[in-house]
């Protein structure tokens, strides 16, 4: 008999912090050499200034209240705050860092960013032949999307929020009329 | 034993040729004075002068001195220190719980730089702590567990049952078998009741 996992998969909204999970999160407080994360959870993500690649006490990272910030969890549990860091563990950022400017953060459910993040997804093949654009996803519900202009930007949004209930022929359909015009 | 009554902190009760001075009293050039506001009791021995003492309720409040070995409740958990609720002085329970703090680096006593406190305590476990030091102007004393004969006694799994301790560093679950990590207490076989 192999090994394996077994899960159970649910839907749900409440985004609940896990160890190893990448989430972006949004910077509330500094406090000192901590900043302090909205990631959704109960309670506030703490992350340190040193935990960004090629960081020191001389060469802070340069994050104000407000950024963004793509990161895993490294410590998770029920009994303490969670911590968050934006490096692996053999200290490279494999991606995960400050969120630059502009683009747009929106919400979705947890289910649908699972379907997003498993490999050879329909919906970002399509929609990259639509536009071309840059997208972070957050196992917290949260995506970040930005494309050349505003409005490509918003209809990127529109497709990916709706497509939690539109079905692969409806999609298919909108797309197409995209393209067309 | 005369009466009691009431006394101010301070005030000189009489001297030391007619009494000898008990606990809430202190001497001055010959003379015996109250250090609590209180009642006064006059107790008399059979050999020797009365003791006088001064008392604030009926009971003594006993407070933790420096080594005594407490019993304390963990409430809250962070990386850096647990914090607890002292229930037990030895084996008297206290009236109202002091609060405690055991810092990460006083959880053992070797390799305190590779201690997590996620795995020696968690939130709601019974744990065994020498006091050392009545703390600062937060009032929290500061415990420590760097002793074999001290850390968790009794912990409850995430089940929800009563571990049974395995190792030094594990306890086990008799109903998932599931092994969490505590910094488990050597109980003196004399203290255990089975």
């Amino acid at each position: 008999a192999g090994g394996g996992a077994y899960w159970v998969d649910s839907q749900q909204k409440r985004y609940v912090p896990v160890k190893g999970d990448h989430v972006i999160g949004i910077v509330t407080a500094k406090a000192g050499d901590m900043f302090k994360l909205d990631v959704g959870g109960s309670e506030p993500a703490s992350l340190s200034y040193l935990a960004f690649e090629g960081a020191t006490k001389r060469n802070r990272p340069n994050v104000q209240v407000g950024d963004l910030i793509y990161g895993q969890f490294l410590v998770a549990n029920k009994d303490m705050e969670p911590e968050m860091v934006c490096i692996d563990s053999s200290g490279k950022s494999s991606g995960m860092g400050i969120i630059g400017q502009d683009g747009f953060l929106f919400k979705v459910s947890l289910g649908l960013i699972r379907k997003l993040l498993a490999p050879k997804c329909e919906i970002i093949q399509e929609l990259s032949q639509l536009y071309p654009f840059e997208l972070v996803l957050g196992m917290n519900g949260r995506i970040w999307v930005k494309a050349k202009t505003v409005q490509q930007t918003l209809i990127i949004v529109n497709i990916l929020e709706a497509s939690e209930y539109m079905t692969a022929e409806q999609r298919k359909q909108a797309l197409a009329k995209l393209s067309g015009n | 034993r005369h009466p009691l009554s009431p006394s101010l902190a301070g005030e000189r009760l009489c001297s030391t040729e007619e009494a000898t001075p008990g606990s809430g009293t202190y001497t001055r050039h010959g003379f015996i004075y109250s250090s609590l506001a209180g009642c006064l009791e006059r107790k008399s021995e059979d050999s020797g002068l009365p003791v006088v003492s001064v008392v604030r309720d009926s009971e003594s409040q006993l407070l933790p001195n420096v080594g005594a070995v407490v019993t304390c409740k963990v409430c809250s958990i962070n990386s850096r220190f647990a914090k607890v609720h002292i229930l037990y002085v030895g084996s008297t329970p206290l009236k109202s719980t002091f609060r405690g703090t055991i810092r990460k680096e006083d959880i053992r006593a070797t390799e305190k730089d590779k201690v997590e406190v996620y795995k020696s305590f968690r939130p709601s476990d019974i744990v065994l702590a020498k006091v050392i030091s009545l703390g600062d102007a937060q009032s929290n004393y500061l415990l420590s567990t760097a002793e074999n004969e001290l850390g968790v006694v009794v912990a409850r799994s995430e089940a929800g049952v009563q571990m049974v301790p395995i190792s030094w560093c594990e306890m086990q679950c008799p109903r998932t078998h599931t092994k969490e990590f505590r910094k488990v207490a050597r109980v003196q076989p004399q203290f255990l009741q089975t």
